[in-house]
């Protein structure tokens, strides 16, 4: 009898999209870099998706973005993602790590308490003391295990790491080597294997990329990925990430296109301000649109048995709205008091109708 | 039925500005030596393709205008040495074969929203090629041609490129099927072209087109009747007319939305002239000499990081040499080392964004370029270009140069008039640096900075399309503002001092008649002043411009005045800040009834009304100050206790006396009187509690901030002289270098001291009463 392996709430991306791997990787005739699971072109095929093939599309954007990404990697110089919040670069970092070392599990989460043992390696610390330092007693973290193995690795958030943490990239960018001082002979120096390199992603908001230290600075190459420039294209991504996520949750119904439409015409109007200038501090991304029409499809549904409104929309922005300020509070309102109100149809019309749920 | 296809007749369908294709163009003049050579091109400018074939340095562009009532229509026909056309036109007539364009002409209404005859006609289909990027996984259509044109294999491209036009055509035709009419009126007169060649010889037909309208091309060429078609004639009444202008790189470029082309022209000119290999090692070599230039650090391990990053990129995206986006994306991946605020320009479409990352914006404007064409000296032009040339000779205003002129001086006059006419006309290269505004200044003297640039004969040229003399095509311009303007008595009193000053104002019965059916149908009290202004100026500096006897500004004088009159009375409103237009206004009509008082009703009557303002509790406060400002000025006694005890509330006060101040500034200097206005104010802001003077404190600065330091002692003095605390007025005006937020804490303690004692029954009165 076999057993039925627990569901994981998210698998990563090379488990996932396993089967499309196996597939290009078979199908691979070209010329794979050095240390790489995939050629790049068939990397690329696997981000950009293929139609023909049955590859879906996993990250909506310029291909040349995903072009340009690919080759960086495989030169020696490290891949930054940079962006507002929300624009897929953890995704996108996480798929091609998947696609060229065929794992995007080696990674490092950025924090203001990040230190170098959760970069490089630590010990255990019972054999430390029963052995010495020795290679048994050493416990590698990311970066030590990716260049022994020559993966890739994923620095997400390198901005919010103190400089000096950042700076213990360096060597391992530039010479491609690790120093572990504790261990003496051969041990003592991890040397990369090829196939081995990083990307890191840094987001705008926090704490941007201008306090990183020149020299860290031009081992990388950098990458702007920014909101989804098309109306249609973000919509169906909503409406498509929307769905899966509410029926992961249990709604069986999937939310109404027209008002999803209405979202994202909200959110894309506040993100650029509308030419008045006037934008939201907060961040108004894709993934924090899905996961209004998430929460909307939940209310709906758990709390009245029936589909989203578009009035549904109001209440949970402005949780995604005004959790920084309350001035964020008042650009809604205001958006929803003067523009909401001369759109004529329907949903418009509902929205404009609930902003009296607005708090405050 | 549709006829078998004709095996004389050879379509090449082309883009525009497409080096690729034009070597196509050349390799088919040389393969097949055609009989007749058809090119997309304006069919009205066959008799004159000789001036074509002057040695001209190319861009150039034939641009055609139609002049009508309304307006004018302008569209040019670029041509760079790499367009497909070009290369039809002067390989075609090297090789002995008959050339002519069959287009219809620029002005035929199929082109009434196109400036552009070369602009990318897929461009309005933008869902079949949306399409193609997606499948071909490339940003845009730009990248699309590049991959699949420019940087592919020469080999099989006539083929390739058939079936790409054919794919979006079709694709377009079945989607959008009303988008297509526009063309297909040029397509008809096209194909009927096509036809006539192919009846009349025996020999090989080349058509080079836009490649979307060839599929239609080949269709229609089937069939139909063989006689060459009549080229339209211009509708009546309409001025047209073709010049070759010379054109820049800077120009192909700047084309945005539908109007655009190919990107990019100097990388394009040098793929032409070199390679693509070549291309990318000197654009590379420029971009980094201009970023240098500019203090950018560019090292040469950023230049091998470009380089190798271009060579993966072209050989990810199946390219055996690097094309513009390999060079453009690997150097942006190796230069800039920010976030960017902007996308790459290059991975959408259209012009440059504010915000795009500085050393992008030079490697876009290295790929732009800057070269600029010049025609033949033989090359005929508009009548206008020589009159522009002899009168800058004549009046020694050739070349760059700062002259000032004295306006009063009869030559330096017919200078500033000539110079006025051509900055009206939209010429760079002349700016006025100094001189008469429409205020009621007075000056005589201008100072101008001219400068020779290289493209102020294109905008002569293009001019030419307004008149045959600089004073004529002012003339148009002017009257097409003054249509335009329609009652906007701003834009119209505008076009009032341009006409003046180009020495115009005897056009205008027309604009005489336009002001003054403005000026009566005006409600805003601002631009009847505004108008007023300016014409009184005219009138009275007529010396200057010669408009002496002019009746045209005493109409509008007039009509200013009564209207500005019948407004000033009719206004109601609340308190409200000081509105300067208006107060402008009524200083205007006082200014009209001094100096022109035969043209303006009488001073007394303007008094009374003036009186019944100021006393008209509905007016706004400011109003009703320059009211009573405007009736002293005339004449009236002004009793200030009694017109100012209306408007003594905190949130008034301020107003009206910046009204007041505004219209009667000197009147309230001059004034000598006990119980004069600055008696009256005084009395009112001593009665006021702290916070009331709080509350009309910043009006009445801004009141007294009309009064100049030294006339603002003067106020003082006579302030000094009233309460007779022989102080000295500097004192009084002294800064005080006391912390503001100090003084407010020492009045609320003050005014807590007084609370206090007050509760306890410990104040002076208290004490008598007890």
């Amino acid at each position: 009898m076999s057993r039925t392996e627990p569901k994981l709430q998210r698998p990563p991306a090379e488990q996932r999209y396993a089967d499309e791997l196996a597939k290009l990787a078979a199908d691979d005739t070209a010329p794979r870099p050095p240390g790489w699971a995939l050629s790049l072109q068939a990397a690329r095929t696997f981000i950009v998706g293929d139609e023909k093939l049955g590859l879906a599309r996993k990250f909506v954007g310029d291909p040349s973005l995903i072009d340009r990404a690919l080759v960086t990697l495989a030169t020696n110089r490290g891949l930054m993602l940079v962006g507002d919040p929300g624009t897929a670069k953890s995704l996108l970092s996480e798929l091609i790590a998947a696609a060229v070392s065929g794992d995007s599990t080696l990674t490092i989460q950025g924090g203001a308490s990040t230190t170098e043992d959760q970069i490089a390696y630590s010990w255990n610390y019972s054999l430390l003391v029963a052995e010495g330092p020795t290679p048994r007693a050493l416990v590698p973290a990311p970066l030590y295990q990716g260049m022994a193995e020559g993966r890739v690795v994923r620095f997400e958030e390198i901005t919010r790491c103190p400089l000096e943490v950042q700076d213990s990239l360096l060597s391992p960018l530039s010479d491609r080597v690790l120093a572990v001082p504790e261990l003496e002979g051969g041990d003592g120096m991890v040397f990369a294997r090829e196939g081995f390199n990083i990307i890191a992603t840094a987001n705008t908001r926090d704490r941007g990329v201008n306090e990183m230290s020149a020299a860290l600075k031009r081992r990388f190459n950098f990458e702007t990925v920014f909101p989804i420039g098309d109306f249609a294209t973000e919509l169906d991504l909503v409406e498509a990430e929307a769905a899966a996520a509410l029926e992961r949750s249990g709604v069986p119904v999937p939310p109404s296109r027209d008002v999803l439409e209405v979202l994202v015409r909200v959110f894309r109007d506040l993100r650029s301000g509308d030419g008045s200038g006037d934008r939201m501090q907060s961040v108004m991304s894709t993934a924090e649109a899905v996961s209004v029409a998430h929460a909307v499809g939940i209310k709906a549904w758990y709390l009245r048995g029936g589909e989203a409104a578009a009035g549904d929309i109001v209440d949970c922005m402005a949780g995604a709205a005004a959790k920084d300020s309350a001035e964020d509070l008042a650009r809604l309102r205001r958006y929803l008091e003067q523009r909401a109100s001369k759109r004529k149809s329907g949903h418009w019309q509902d929205l404009y109708q609930a902003r009296n749920l607005l708090p405050g | 039925m549709t006829m078998p296809a004709n095996d004389n007749l050879h379509v090449i369908g082309v883009r525009h500005h497409s080096p690729a294709c034009a070597r196509l163009v050349a390799d088919a003049v040389d393969r097949l030596r055609p009989a007749r050579v058809l090119i997309e091109g304006p069919a009205d400018f066959n008799d004159r393709l000789g001036e074509l074939a002057l040695a001209h340095t190319l861009p150039i562009a034939i641009y055609s205008y139609m002049g009508t009532e309304g307006g004018a229509r302008r569209s040019w026909s670029p041509l760079c040495d790499y367009s497909p056309e070009w290369v039809a036109l002067t390989k075609g007539r090297e090789s002995g074969a008959e050339v002519r364009f069959i287009d219809l002409p620029a002005w035929h209404d199929a082109f009434a929203e196109i400036e552009n005859r070369y602009s990318d006609a897929e461009r309005r289909y933008a869902d079949a090629t949306e399409r193609l990027c997606r499948e071909f996984a490339v940003d845009n259509t730009d990248a699309l041609w590049d991959h699949l044109v420019e940087i592919a294999d020469p080999g099989g491209l006539a083929e390739r490129l058939e079936r790409y036009f054919d794919l979006v055509r079709g694709e377009a035709e079945t989607t959008e099927p009303g988008s297509a009419v526009a063309d297909s009126a040029r397509e008809r007169h096209m194909a009927q072209w096509i036809r006539a060649a192919l009846a009349e010889t025996d020999g090989p037909v080349l058509v080079v087109c836009g490649g979307f309208h060839a599929p239609a091309l080949r269709r229609l060429a089937a069939d139909g009747p063989s006689a060459p078609p009549e080229v339209p004639r211009p509708p009546d009444g309409a001025d047209t007319g073709s010049f070759l202008v010379p054109y820049s790189f800077k120009r192909l470029d700047a084309f945005a939305g539908y109007q655009s082309g190919m990107p990019s022209p100097e990388y394009y000119q040098r793929l032409w002239d070199d390679g693509a290999e070549a291309a990318a090692g000197a654009l590379v070599e420029l971009i980094a000499t201009r970023l240098r230039a500019k203090d950018q650090v560019v090292s040469t391990a950023d230049l091998i990081g470009a380089r190798s990053l271009t060579e993966g990129l072209a050989r990810l995206r199946g390219h055996s040499r690097p094309g513009r986006t390999d060079l453009l994306d690997g150097l942006a991946a190796a230069l800039v080392s920010d976030d960017l605020e902007q996308p790459l320009p290059w991975t959408r479409r259209g012009t440059l964004t504010a915000g795009t990352h500085p050393v992008v914006v030079e490697m876009t404007a290295a790929l732009t370029g800057s070269r600029t064409g010049t025609l033949h000296p033989d090359t005929p032009a508009p009548p206008l270009v020589a009159d522009v040339e002899a009168a800058l000779d004549r009046l020694g205003l050739d070349g760059t140069r700062q002259p000032s002129l004295d306006l009063t001086d009869g030559r330096d006059l017919e200078r500033s008039r000539t110079l006025h006419c051509l900055r009206l006309l939209g010429i760079p290269g002349f700016a006025r640096e100094d001189g008469p505004s429409a205020g009621s200044d007075v000056t005589a003297s201008e100072r101008w900075d001219l400068r020779d640039r290289d493209d102020r004969l294109p905008a002569v040229i293009e001019a030419g399309v307004y008149g045959a003399t600089i004073g004529d095509a002012a003339q148009t311009v002017l009257e097409h503002r003054i249509d335009r303007a329609g009652n906007d008595l701003d834009a119209l009193s505008g076009v009032l001092f341009g006409a003046a000053l180009c020495g115009r104002a005897h056009l205008t019965d027309r604009l005489g008649e336009a002001i003054a059916d403005g000026v009566a149908d005006c409600g805003d009290l601002a631009a009847v002043g505004s108008a007023l202004t300016v014409a009184l100026a005219l009138w009275r500096h007529d010396h200057l411009f010669g408009t002496a006897g002019s009746d045209l500004y005493a109409t509008v004088i007039t009509a200013c005045g009564h209207r500005a009159m019948w407004l000033a009375e009719g206004l109601h409103a609340g308190p409200g800040p000081a509105e300067l237009g208006r107060l402008k206004a009524l200083a205007a009509v006082r200014d009209a009834v001094r100096h022109a008082p035969a043209l303006t009703p009488a001073a007394a009557s303007v008094a009374a009304t003036a009186t019944r303002i100021a006393a008209d509790g509905a007016a706004p406060p400011d109003l009703r100050g320059g009211a009573a400002g405007l009736a002293w000025s005339l004449g009236a006694s002004l009793d200030a206790a009694g017109a100012a005890a209306g408007v003594s509330t905190p949130d008034r006060l301020g107003d009206w006396l910046a009204g007041l101040f505004w219209v009667a500034r000197e009147e309230v200097l001059a004034e000598t009187a006990e119980h004069g206005v600055v008696h009256a104010v005084d009395e009112i802001v001593g009665d006021m509690t702290d916070d009331e003077f709080l509350v009309a404190l910043p009006a009445l600065r801004q009141a007294f901030a009309f009064f100049p330091p030294r006339e603002r002692s003067l106020i003082a003095e006579q302030l000094i002289a009233l309460r007779g605390t022989g102080e000295s007025a500097r004192s009084l005006l002294a800064k005080q270098h006391v912390d503001p937020v100090l003084v407010a804490a020492a009045h609320a303690l003050e005014a807590r001291v007084d609370e206090v004692l007050t509760r306890e029954h410990l104040t002076a009165a208290t004490k008598e009463q007890r």
